[in-house]
């Protein structure tokens, strides 16, 4: 995945590139508004890290140029401001994601690597959490490489948990995903499907946990040793 | 000026003591005067009347050639001064005191002879059960004078005048007395009438606090007397609301300049590649971020104005309960939420409301022991509650609770003590209150309640139904 950065701070657009160099993503840095313009102008990315502070520019002009030529980059938004407006702001203006320094340099990894699969995702791609993985063309699950078979509902319940690993799958999705929107049937009946998908998963000794938050929904997340 | 008005801050007092007192002063001197004047009127007109009626006597009178005075008095003019009618009586004397006539065949004047006076006199005199009043006037024929005393005995039931003038003050002075209480309660209505406007811009002003500068007081219906002070209060906001704009730049730019040099830190930690040195680093780091980010959102609410914005109480918890459950279940905590399934509107910006939630659940999972779940309960009355199974808060403790920079364990890291004055502040911007109570079974409670958003009513008339549910829908 190439990646541009745009910030203003050399030190920190060094430290940007050189890690997601390591995790096999090459990134270029532009320190100013104009740099990013000239830059985007001549290369294609699949993502652009975007920060809002820039000497000669705001950041959210760049943002509405690139939205405005129609340009499906994707876009994360990183700035040090955190108040409620300027992230309203960021969202509206077409920014895809939004991260508010300072960041945890994974999760600016995970939110990039999440943001270049996006579109692709319809083409099928291997989820996996700890030991087990799930084929979503081929709908398959695995655990230590050796196929489990799970009902074409449980696999569907899977891979929206495993599409957001480590995060939580509001209940409502579930249930419209399981049984149609606007079905008529009691959460009791999603919840019969999570702890059927749980003993089977237990039983073939994937290392998984489904966490119920009760009220709000479920999230997949590795087992703690 | 009077002591008690002297002591009275208040216009509106003073002015009405002021009037009182001026009131008073009116009540007793109106009637007096009236009572001079017509005391002066009426006695002016019954001298006008004595000396008539002593020229009407004086015109009778002749000397005849033998040098004996003559009275031929008409018959109208013997009855008026008959003793049957008694009011009036004459007499004529001569310079010797010497009664020659009279209307009652008295042999002394009617008024003691001063030898000397020559004149027109008023005279009076008192009788047993009598006043006489009247008047002696001199009449020369010739080289002889002889005096006419006529005078009105004031006792006699026709003097209605007299009467008039005595029964006036305890008769008629005393409606002077109504008639000024009434001016009176007029006066007090129409000044408090004028200053109502001032009232209400006191009141207005009175809503004036850091996060709401944009208040100015209306100058309509001021009186221009006071308008002066309205104008400079207004222009002393504008000052001031200048101020805080400065301020809030200023906490913008210091977000920047604090919050780069801390990413760049974080950035070098996270990709050092030695995890053993790097984690207490990144740990040191993010009580560092906490305090930061603490210090910026305080400010950011101080400086927040209410607006008329509303939001579904339900549906910001369970956003704020997804975005902190993967930290929960890292930590072996979890949150759950209970309480009514339908939209709770209340008034108030969903991401603000958030931020308090998110202070309180944070607080919580940090207190709640591993392997126990963060209880989250939301009402239809428009409150929210975060029941943690920890320690529980002393009585003592809860008042410096909301203190800023105040931490129970000052030893643990973790923030700078403003959490719960961000909640504070938060609850206050929307007319709101927080609330701390300790669970029977053990664990602390904060209920945090909003006041409904206005389309509350539609909401409860949609969903007649919206009782909490007793769990039995819910996955456990």
């Amino acid at each position: 995945m190439r990646v541009l950065i745009v910030e203003d701070n050399e030190e920190l657009g060094r430290l940007v590139v050189g890690g997601l160099a390591k995790a096999g993503h090459p990134a270029e840095h532009a320190a100013t508004a104009g740099e990013a313009r000239h830059m985007l102008a001549v290369e294609t990315y699949d993502a652009v890290v975007l920060d809002l502070g820039l000497p000669d520019a705001d950041g959210l002009t760049i943002l509405r140029e690139m939205r405005a030529r129609q340009d499906p980059t994707a876009i994360l938004v990183l700035t040090a401001r955190a108040g409620v407006d300027d992230r309203v702001e960021g969202l509206r203006s077409g920014a895809d994601d939004y991260l508010v320094k300072p960041f945890a340099f994974e999760e600016l990894v995970a939110r990039l690597e999440a943001l270049s699969r996006r579109p692709r995702a319809m083409q099928g791609l291997t989820l996996v959490v700890a030991n087990l993985s799930l084929d979503t063309a081929g709908k398959q699950a695995f655990v230590d490489e050796v196929p489990h078979v799970l009902s074409a509902r449980e696999l569907a319940v899977l891979e929206m948990l495993m599409r957001r690993k480590g995060r939580v799958v509001p209940k409502k999705l579930v249930e419209d995903q399981l049984f149609g929107a606007g079905g008529d049937l009691s959460s009791n009946a999603v919840e019969v499907y999570v702890h059927r998908l749980r003993r089977q998963l237990a039983e073939c000794g994937a290392r998984v946990t489904i966490h119920t938050v009760r009220g709000v929904g479920y999230m997949i997340a590795e087992a703690k040793a | 000026m009077s002591p008690v008005a002297a002591r009275s801050r208040s216009i509106v007092r003073r002015i009405l003591w002021m009037h009182v007192v001026a009131v008073g002063t009116v009540a007793i001197l109106v009637p007096l005067s009236l009572y001079l004047l017509l005391v002066a009127e009426t006695s002016s007109l019954h001298r006008d009347s004595m000396r008539e009626q002593a020229d009407a006597i004086a015109e009778h009178l002749t000397a005849g050639p033998d040098g004996r005075w003559r009275l031929d008095l008409p018959e109208a003019l013997q009855d008026l001064y008959s003793e049957a009618y008694g009011r009036y009586i004459y007499a004529i004397v001569d310079r010797d005191g010497v009664v020659l006539f009279s209307s009652h065949n008295a042999d002394q004047p009617i008024f003691p002879v001063v030898p000397g006076t020559s004149g027109p006199a008023f005279l009076q005199v008192q009788r047993p059960f009598s006043t006489i009043s009247g008047t002696r006037v001199p009449r020369t024929v010739g080289d002889r004078t002889v005096y006419v005393e006529v005078a009105e005995n004031l006792s006699h039931r026709d003097v209605l005048i007299d009467d008039i003038v005595s029964n006036f003050i305890p008769r008629v002075a005393w409606i002077t007395v109504p008639i000024l209480l009434l001016l009176l309660g007029i006066e007090t209505h129409v000044v408090r009438r004028v200053f109502r406007p001032v009232e209400e811009a006191s009141q207005r002003a009175r809503e004036i606090s850091p996060r709401r500068t944009d208040i100015r007081l209306s100058l309509a219906d001021i009186p221009s007397e006071i308008a002066p002070l309205v104008v400079a209060v207004n222009e002393a906001l504008d000052r001031l609301d200048h101020g805080f704009r400065v301020q809030r730049e200023f906490t913008a730019d210091a977000a920047h300049e604090l919050r780069t040099p801390i990413t760049i830190l974080r950035t070098r930690i996270d990709t050092l590649g030695d995890a053993r040195l790097a984690e207490p680093l990144r740990r040191d780091l993010e009580t560092m971020t906490r305090v930061v980010t603490q210090l910026l959102e305080m400010a950011e609410v101080e400086n927040m104005a209410a607006g008329d914005e509303e939001a579904d109480l339900r549906a910001v918890t369970a956003d704020v309960i997804a975005f902190l459950v993967p930290l929960a279940i890292a930590e072996g905590r979890s949150i759950a939420l209970s309480g009514v399934e339908v939209p709770v509107p209340v008034a108030g910006r969903g991401e603000v409301i958030a931020r308090a939630i998110r202070n309180l659940i944070e607080n919580a999972i940090r207190h709640t022991p591993a392997g126990t779940v963060v209880e989250v309960v939301v009402e239809a009355d428009g409150s929210v509650q975060i029941c943690d199974e920890g320690p529980g808060i002393d009585e003592a403790e809860r008042e410096l609770l909301f203190r800023r920079f105040w931490r129970r364990d000052r030893k643990r890291s973790g923030g700078a003590g403003l959490g719960l004055s961000i909640v504070q502040r938060i609850v206050e911007l929307y007319g709101g209150s927080v609330a701390v109570s300790n669970r029977c079974g053990g664990g602390a409670c904060f209920s945090l309640r909003f006041r409904p958003g206005l389309s509350a009513d539609d909401a409860s008339a949609r969903h007649p139904a919206a009782v909490p549910l007793s769990g039995a829908g819910l996955p456990s």
